[in-house]
């Protein structure tokens, strides 16, 4: 093999190992918005899984787990935001280096200088939208695609963009492996490669948006295509210890506008929590002990 | 023990030991220049100390076993030599392919093992270089004096013509400068040597080296400079339609300049911009990025329609009052606030930027002249090219509006923290000189990102300014501010010189009802401050709380802060008053009544106002408070730099006990047992080290105050510095008989002058300030000159005593011991300062020389005669 055969060879290999990957197995039950798994017992849960979604055994339990935690903590606390986590395969969205590290408590790195949230702050987002079936919702910042996917499982109409090409179109590439594979629930996610900034006009109003690229400002475009009392979402700060605005836009009686600025705890100022080591289903000290 | 007669000490000899050490040093300033553009400064300060340590490990090794190094000695140093160049090389490449993330560094475990990575190969060059100069200091230890006059002459000439280099290579090319000195040092070696076979061995090493850095990195695609994908000009690179329209390599930094239709800036807008106009502009703007870090905005000259949003930023705030103002812009940054300016119909706007490469980027470059409409060349424009702060110090002319918004990158998120840097701007001093620049009835306005969460910088901005008016002497100093923030996003201070009419307040209150911002202070407000202890418990109950387990063992659900069911907040409407308001309402209430000691003291961060002793938005967390946070260091990644420091002098301890132990357990009992005086000896060079290395760090700090600019100021001390003390060591070599007599006084002297200049430097240093460019240059070196003088004759006098008195055994270990020390004083540095202020350390390294004068006696006390035993 001539040195420039090895090294693409091996180009090769490293992109194929840095690529998200799906797993192989078929889903039997197709995704409708009144599926629902067992929500009272993990063994439960992972059988149904497994028997119906083809999902490894492993990654289930630590799907359960991880919910248990979030629950604990009051990240989540809506039984359809735990349903949608739970149907919601996270370890199809990350690399494959970090498979393992699905269910951690914090972030990863997904390339391009790009993170992956933890699911605890993915499960908080989310639950403090109030998403309902049938919301339309506009996501800037496709990302690893993990947090559509979580609201695939809770309103049919999802808008995601992303302005980095070669991200969006890997993230595209894994929504539809995914729904080749019969996970038709991504479906229900409508994606495109362009500048955030500016909103989707065509597709506009949207009831919830979530922003997640690095702005100094609230661009005014996605305000503007926020329908009235809608609710924007713009996590601030550094991976790890974001805080995210929530910003609702408020139609007073005299039908005036009121733009309101809060966070995802409303005001509340509640702990710090540090990455979580989890043994069982159980919180075992933090990744920094 | 007499000299070696095969090693002749002369000028040859005194030239290779210069450049190696300068090789040394600008190997060190590359590696800090790499990680500053590759990755976060802060890092490459971390790496480089650590890595310096190579210093201590050579001088162990060459301990240990010294009497083989002083056979081999000839083959040591020219092996190490030839070494340096291809290792130098070698390690930079492989840590490039081996580049570590910062902010997945708790998360991630491999990190952690990236790092230490680091630490390793850029230690080996270090390495090689100190046992190059710890061999010839052994061969040459009777004349060390003179030797160590060339290490340090060659250090600073070095350094020098290092910075002088940047200007010529990129940083990703910047380690061929210490390439080319170790050339040039073989060059010299070779010659003292006489020998052929070495300029051989050099030729090929030089191939190597040189090679490998060009065509062999370029054959394999091998990354000279790996940048952080989470670096602001890595995503600026990704966006489709980037194109870098500008692009020079300076000692300022390395100036990029971004074209893309994907950038968009209007730091601070108001939400309600959206509800009231029709367009944003398009298409209108270039991100500027220093050393990768950015972006900071310019924009396009736009027609007026397009810059309506204007009146929707922070920035425009005093506007609303000053009509055809003349205006100064501390910092001209992108632009941003001068284009502003201008839209308001300023008669003047005066501009200040202490980077001259920027400024001479926006007057120079065509394109950037081109797409600004030629900012700075526009008639009511008129540019300042230094620090505005030192310019406002010194000039009579008085302005309506002095503004200081939002200079820096305006980037959200700020991976890998913040280095301990001074921000003389925004100093109490700094705020005094800007609120006397003010006509009677002229604003203050100074704006900063408000994006933390418990507050932190900005209630530091409050105090610092609070404390200004107080010393201008303000009658009603509650009548002179008003104060606006708008949640995660900016706060504005507006300062008004006689304080505000109520017809100015009306005016004010209305914009910023207008903009829905919160008003946080207002003459004659009386906000309600029930509530606020608790926001303050809740806030330390946020950091430092622990998560007591919960009835079935996972997460706890606690909620710490006054609310309905104790558990969580998932639910009902948000409070009138985010408790961030709340907690800024009443930190301008205790301000106001003079109770800011005790609202900061209950308070969870450090809060003291930023003065030139403590010029710092960094180290907020009180080091009491450090053993509660290091289980969730993954929160306070903003404080990144402080903390590296802390990592640096942890380690740099353990690292410096090891090292002064191990020669002690090798078998070194029987020799060190004839040496009376070892600890005191070893006392004397550990304050030596950290004594010397403090007061460099430190006046690097205390000089960017006259000079504006950390890179000039850090290349005047470094030169000033080892070049006077490179005098000072040779003359030292003229009282070596009398030292006995002589030293104290060099000590005492040495003390006074650090302990005086403590005390003095920062009042001699604003009048250098005050003077043309060019005489503060001499001045600073003046400045400089004694107590460097000075400084450089103690190490000499004491190695070359050790070897007097035939204790050759310590003679390698103290100047390890000095190396180790140079580290940890590094380090002490920032943190003395974050927490005492700078002098303190000045005064400390004072009295660290004060101490290394009775130790000078133990050192002199000499040796046991065997036959006594």
């Amino acid at each position: 093999m001539n040195r420039r055969s090895f090294l693409t060879a091996l180009t090769a290999a490293a992109a194929s190992s840095a690529l998200p990957v799906a797993s192989r197995a078929a889903l039997t039950t197709a995704f409708t918005f009144e599926l629902e798994p067992p929500m009272t017992e993990r063994a439960a849960f992972v059988d149904w899984m497994a028997n119906n979604r083809g999902e490894d055994r492993g990654f289930l339990g630590e799907r359960w787990d991880r919910l248990q935690a979030m629950a604990a903590s009051r990240d989540v606390w809506d039984d359809a935001i735990k349903r949608a986590f739970l149907l919601t395969p996270r370890e199809e969205f990350v690399l494959k280096v970090n498979r393992s590290h699905s269910y951690d408590h914090n972030f990863l790195d997904i390339g391009f200088g790009v993170t992956i949230s933890g699911p605890h702050l993915v499960g908080r987002m989310t639950n403090s939208l109030d998403i309902k079936r049938g919301d339309k919702v506009l996501e800037i910042g496709t990302g690893s695609g993990y947090q559509s996917s979580f609201l695939a499982h809770l309103t049919d109409q999802c808008y995601s963009i992303e302005i980095i090409k070669p991200l969006a179109e890997r993230t595209r590439g894994v929504y539809d492996a995914l729904i080749a594979r019969g996970y038709s629930e991504f479906q229900n996610i409508t994606t495109q490669n362009a500048d955030g900034y500016y909103g989707w006009e065509e597709f506009a109003p949207f009831d919830k948006i979530i922003v997640t690229c690095g702005i100094d400002h609230v661009p005014p475009p996605l305000l503007k295509q926020l329908q009235p009392n809608g609710v924007m979402l713009v996590p601030i700060g550094p991976p790890g210890a974001q805080r995210v605005l929530k910003i609702i836009k408020d139609v007073e009686t005299d039908g005036s506008t009121h733009i309101a600025r809060t966070d995802i705890y409303n005001g509340r100022i509640v702990p710090f929590v540090p990455f979580k080591k989890l043994d069982g289903d159980k919180v075992s000290g933090t990744h920094n002990t | 023990m007499q000299n070696a007669p095969d090693l002749n000490c002369g000028v040859r000899l005194y030239v290779a030991v210069g450049l190696v050490a300068g090789a040394v040093i600008s190997l060190q300033i590359s590696v800090m220049r790499i990680f500053a553009v590759g990755n976060w400064a802060h890092f490459g300060s971390f790496v480089v100390s650590i890595a310096m340590l190579g210093v201590g490990v050579s001088s162990t090794v060459m301990c240990v076993r010294q009497p083989w190094f002083e056979r081999h000695w000839r083959g040591v140093a020219s092996g190490a030599l030839l070494a340096f160049g291809p290792v130098a090389v070698g390690a930079n490449l492989l840590a490039q392919q081996l580049p570590f993330n910062a902010i997945f560094l708790l998360a991630d475990n491999t990190q952690k093992w990236r790092l230490a990575g680091n630490f390793v190969l850029y230690l080996l060059p270090f390495f090689t270089g100190s046992l190059f100069l710890g061999a010839v200091f052994l061969k040459t230890r009777q004349q060390f004096a003179r030797v160590y006059f060339a290490d340090l002459i060659g250090c600073g000439a070095c350094g020098l013509a290092t910075l002088g280099g940047m200007w010529i290579y990129a940083p990703d090319h910047l380690i061929l400068i210490p390439l080319m000195l170790w050339l040039a040092a073989g060059i010299a070696w070779a010659a003292t040597l006489s020998s052929p076979r070495l300029l051989l061995g050099l030729a090929v090493a030089g191939f190597i080296a040189w090679s490998g850095q060009t065509w062999l990195a370029d054959r394999f695609e091998l990354t000279r400079l790996a940048v952080s994908e989470y670096k602001g000009v890595s995503y600026a690179q990704r966006f489709p339609d980037a194109r870098r329209v500008y692009d020079r390599a300076t000692p300022f930094g390395h100036i990029e300049v971004y074209a893309s239709s994907y950038l968009h800036f209007a730091p601070g807008l108001s939400d309600n911009a959206a509800l009231n106009l029709t367009e944003m502009p398009d298409n209108a703007y270039l991100g500027l990025y220093i050393d990768g870090d950015g972006p900071i905005g310019i924009i396009r000259d736009l027609p007026a329609a397009q810059t309506a949003y204007f009146d929707y930023l922070p920035t425009a705030l005093p506007f609303a009052l000053k009509k055809d103002a003349d205006v100064f812009v501390v910092q001209f940054g992108g632009g941003l606030s001068t284009a502003g300016a201008l839209r308001k119909d300023a008669r003047s706007v005066t501009v200040a930027d202490s980077n001259p490469a920027v400024l001479s980027a926006f007057r120079r470059d065509p394109t950037l002249r081109e797409f600004t409409g030629d900012i700075l060349a526009k008639p009511r424009v008129k540019v300042v090219a230094q620090d505005g702060r030192i310019f406002l110090s010194h000039t009579d002319q008085r302005y309506d509006v002095v503004d200081l918004s939002l200079a820096d990158s305006a980037g959200l998120s700020n991976p890998g923290g913040f280095a301990i840097a001074e921000k003389y701007n925004y100093t109490s001093e700094a705020m005094q000189t800007y609120m006397h620049a003010l006509r009677p009835g002229g604003i203050l306005a100074v704006t900063l990102w408000n994006k933390e969460e418990p507050p932190k910088s900005v209630l530091r901005l409050y105090a610092t300014m609070v404390a200004a008016a107080r010393e201008m002497g303000a009658a009603d100093i509650a009548r002179c501010f008003y104060v606006v923030s708008n949640y995660l996003s900016t706060a504005t201070v507006l300062y008004q010189r006689g304080g505000f009419s109520d017809a100015q307040v009306k005016t004010l209150k209305a914009r910023a009802r207008a903009l829905s911002f919160d008003e946080i202070q207002a003459p004659g407000a009386h906000p309600d401050l029930q509530g606020t202890d608790n926001v303050m418990a809740a806030y330390r109950a946020q950091l430092f709380g622990s998560l007591p387990a919960s009835s079935d063992g996972s997460t706890p659900p606690t909620s710490l802060a006054s609310t309905d069911d104790g558990l969580g907040a998932e639910t009902g409407d948000a409070p009138s008053v985010m408790p961030s308001v709340a907690l800024a309402h009443a930190a301008w209430q205790a301000l106001l009544a003079g109770q800011w000691q005790n609202f900061a003291a209950g308070y969870v961060y450090d809060l003291h106002p930023l003065t030139n002793q403590r010029p710092y938005f960094a180290a907020y967390l009180r080091p009491t408070d450090l053993p509660r946070v290091l289980d969730r260091l993954d929160l306070l990644q903003d404080e990144w730099g402080y903390l590296l420091v802390w990592a640096t002098l942890i380690i740099a301890c353990c690292a410096g006990a090891v090292l002064i132990a191990l020669p002690a357990v090798f078998g070194w009992r029987g020799l060190l047992a004839r040496c009376p005086g070892k600890a005191g000896t070893l006392l004397y060079f550990a304050c030596l080290g950290a004594g010397y290395i403090m007061v460099e760090v430190v006046l690097i700090s205390h000089f960017v105050l006259a000079l504006s600019n950390a890179t000039v100021a850090a290349t005047v001390l470094i030169t000033g510095m080892l070049v006077f003390s490179g005098c000072g060591s040779l003359c030292a070599d003229r009282y070596l008989d009398s030292a006995r007599r002589v030293m104290p006084f060099i000590f005492l002297a040495i003390a006074a002058l650090l302990i005086g200049y403590g005390l003095a430097i920062d009042s001699a240093l604003d009048f250098v300030g005050s003077l043309p460019y060019g005489w503060r240059l001499p001045c600073c070196f003046l400045l400089i000159l004694p107590p460097a003088f000075l400084m450089g004759m103690p190490m000499p006098t004491g190695m070359t005593w050790l070897a007097r008195l035939g204790k050759e055994q310590m003679f390698l270990w103290a100047w390890g011991v000095n190396g180790c020390m140079s580290v940890i004083g590094a380090a002490l540095v920032p943190l003395l300062a974050t927490s005492l202020g700078l002098s303190s350390a000045l005064m400390l390294a004072g009295l660290l020389y004060l101490v290394a004068l009775p130790a000078f006696y133990a050192l002199l006390r000499p040796m046991t005669p065997v036959a006594e035993g």
